[in-house]
């Protein structure tokens, strides 16, 4: 090896780690403060290389992405005296990291800490003035709007920027849950019941028609019955007057004839004859 | 180092590693020195530098190639920021340090569950009644199990601007559908409003992961099951059986219906037959006895005393010949006659002459002996036949 690259290599060498030593990054979802000899110096960096003075400077970077405050369940009053036990979240970002970093160390949990007391308070007289009710169904989205606006100014003090504060749960008490539980068993109990009794009556309804109309078909038919009977014993007894009227005394005669053949047919019939009727004319003696 | 601790531990003294490497070093160099030596003709320390140099940049700037597959997005950052997002294909990046590169699926389809967990292997889905459990506009309980389907359409906002995307979906996906069914109440939800309740969660989580910038989009919200919470499902279940009791018993009445009016328009039928049957029975039977008479009308008018003789005889004979007869030549002084009549009427359990079973209407000769004799009721049955 010649002596002028014996020379060239250490120099090269310690030229870049000097280099190495006087720029940093900043990544694309961080932000970063500049201290000289532990005094902050500059905060606003955008994203990508930046120089420094090697050893009398360095650098701390903080996650410049959207974080969460996930708060713990909380029990709260609302106006009917009631508790209600309350999960929440905010979404935050920091907003002015020198800020962030004096007044709570730039350290996400503690932010997260003095957020979650601040988040508690406010909250607590919001729901104090509202009900049950509204709290469910009305006035979430206004609650939120009132949070944010509420608790932004605060939450800047910190160099923190309030994205969004949401409420997630809002649950009954155990205790109180249970005479909702009741409650809605009533309910099912009487639409239950409800239900059977139309479902009876209606089965009844439909019935009493069919036995209606059973009748009536029945009766009707019976009716035209009886006419069409009518109708028979009437043609009948105009045959029989139209033929037997053309020698009413033979028909009485034949037919008389016909009435004691059939009504003394039996053999237990006895009758008591003088011999001297025209039948026995020529019984007792020839003449 | 693990292994000094090792052999600080142990109790018998192994051979130092560093000694082996030293030893080791020495073999490696004197075999170079060697390999330097025989062919000095051919390298000089420079040339020997450039060439390795030169390896060296090949080698480092060829680690800039990368490969984006299909459905994935390269996201290149130089000196950490952002500058630009690469299509599938072959890339190449300034390499390390300069630009670096992460690759993100913007294709799959992933899904978060709320308010429950769904375990593959025990293939069993079990409820965790913080996450399910909520309260309806009409202050009910139900219970929810959502899941979302989301992908990432934008690279970029996904990696640089929220930490924790899946967490941040699901806590707004919980705090959404509460707002959601808390403002519907417990009927709507159950029944006819799921879908519309659907749509509304899905349109409001977008709303919320588009402000926060998460980069990513919700395929679709399924609605997994809305059901009232287990400690009242008995009583639920029993309210769908009585709806289930309701219509049943319309049913069944209108089976009866359908049974009993057939059966009347049968039996209607039926007495519109039997009467239309005796009309013409009666009609047949005039006709048939005014035609015998009139032809025997026709005989008897052409010679009348010695007919009349002849049928008057006739039924005489017949008459005798079938009944029991007491004959009393009798003169004027009419002795007393007696006559075990009970008797006789007791023979056969029948009625004397005057019976009750008469007709009330005059019926010709032979009236009973096939057709039908009318009593109470409409009832027809065939009279007694004769012994």
């Amino acid at each position: 090896m010649s002596s002028r690259t014996q020379i060239l290599i250490p120099a090269g060498l310690s030229l870049l780690v000097l280099g190495y030593m006087s720029v940093f990054y900043v990544k694309e979802h961080e932000k970063a403060i500049l201290f000289r000899l532990g005094e902050m110096v500059e905060s606003d960096y955008k994203p990508g290389l930046h120089f420094k003075a090697p050893i009398i400077n360095n650098v701390s970077t903080f996650d410049a992405r959207v974080l969460t405050l996930d708060a713990k369940s909380e029990r709260f009053l609302t106006s009917e005296k009631k508790n209600v036990i309350v999960d929440s979240f905010a979404k935050w970002r920091i907003g002015d990291v020198g800020l962030f970093y004096t007044t709570v160390g730039g350290d996400e949990f503690q932010a997260n800490l003095r957020l979650d007391q601040i988040m508690k308070d406010a909250m607590r007289s919001e729901f104090g003035v509202r009900t049950i009710k509204q709290l469910i169904s009305e006035d979430r989205n206004e609650l939120r709007e009132t949070l944010l606006a509420k608790l932004s100014p605060t939450a800047q003090k910190f160099g923190i920027e309030l994205i969004d504060i949401r409420i997630k749960r809002i649950d009954l008490p155990q205790e109180v849950s249970s005479s909702v539980f009741q409650r809605m068993r009533a309910e099912r109990e009487r639409v239950a019941r409800e239900f059977r009794s139309q479902g009876a009556e209606s089965a009844e309804q439909i019935s009493a028609e069919a036995d209606k109309q059973k009748h009536v078909i029945v009766a009707n038919a019976q009716r035209d019955a009886e006419n069409i009977r009518g109708r028979g014993d009437a043609q009948s007894a105009e045959i029989y007057a139209k033929s037997f009227g053309k020698n009413p005394e033979f028909y009485a005669f034949y037919r008389s004839l016909q009435a004691y053949q059939t009504s003394f047919e039996k053999t237990q019939d006895t009758l008591v004859l003088k011999p001297n009727s025209d039948f026995f004319k020529y019984f007792s003696s020839e003449k | 180092m693990s292994s000094e601790k090792h052999n600080t531990s142990k109790q018998t003294p192994q051979p130092d590693w560093r000694l082996e490497i030293d030893k080791y070093w020495k073999q490696v160099s004197e075999k170079t020195g060697d390999f330097f030596n025989d062919h000095k003709s051919m390298f000089s320390a420079g040339k020997v530098a450039s060439a390795v140099g030169g390896t060296l940049a090949v080698v480092w700037l060829a680690s800039g190639f990368y490969i984006v597959d299909q459905g994935n997005r390269g996201v290149v950052t130089r000196f950490g920021a952002y500058s630009e997002t690469t299509m599938p294909g072959p890339n190449w990046h300034i390499p390390v340090p300069f630009e670096n590169v992460a690759i993100v699926n913007v294709e799959q389809q992933r899904f978060i569950e709320v308010g429950y967990i769904d375990s593959s292997r025990i293939n069993k889905s079990s409820l965790i009644p913080q996450e399910s459990l909520m309260l309806t506009a009409d202050e009910n309980i139900i219970a929810v199990r959502l899941a979302v389907q989301y992908q990432i359409n934008n690279a970029r906002d996904y990696l640089f601007n929220v930490k924790n995307n899946e967490n941040t979906l699901k806590q707004l996906t919980e705090s959404v559908e509460r707002a959601v069914i808390g403002r519907n109440s417990m009927d709507f939800v159950l029944t006819e409003g799921r879908s519309q309740i659907v749509a509304e969660i899905k349109e409001q989580i977008q709303a919320g992961m588009d402000e926060y910038k998460t980069g990513i989009s919700i395929a679709s919200v399924n609605l997994q099951d809305a059901q009232p919470p287990e400690e009242v499902q008995g009583a639920f279940e029993d309210a769908i059986r009585a709806r289930e009791d309701k219509q049943r018993l319309i049913n069944e009445a209108e089976a009866y219906a359908n049974e009993v009016i057939p059966k009347a328009r049968g039996a209607a039928s039926r007495i519109i037959q039997e009467a239309e049957a005796y009309e013409a029975e009666k009609i047949a039977k005039a006709k048939g006895e005014t035609e015998r008479f009139d032809q025997l009308l026709v005989e008897y008018e052409k010679s009348p005393a010695i007919t009349r003789k002849r049928l008057y005889l006739e039924a005489k004979e017949k008459l005798y010949s079938s009944t029991n007869k007491v004959m009393l030549e009798a003169d004027q002084t009419n002795p007393m006659l007696y006559m075990p009549m009970p008797q006789t009427f007791q023979q056969h359990g029948s009625s004397p002459a005057a019976s009750n079973d008469a007709e009330p209407t005059v019926e010709p000769h032979n009236a009973d002996k096939n057709g039908m004799r009318k009593t109470s009721g409409n009832e027809l049955r065939p009279s007694r036949s004769k012994q």
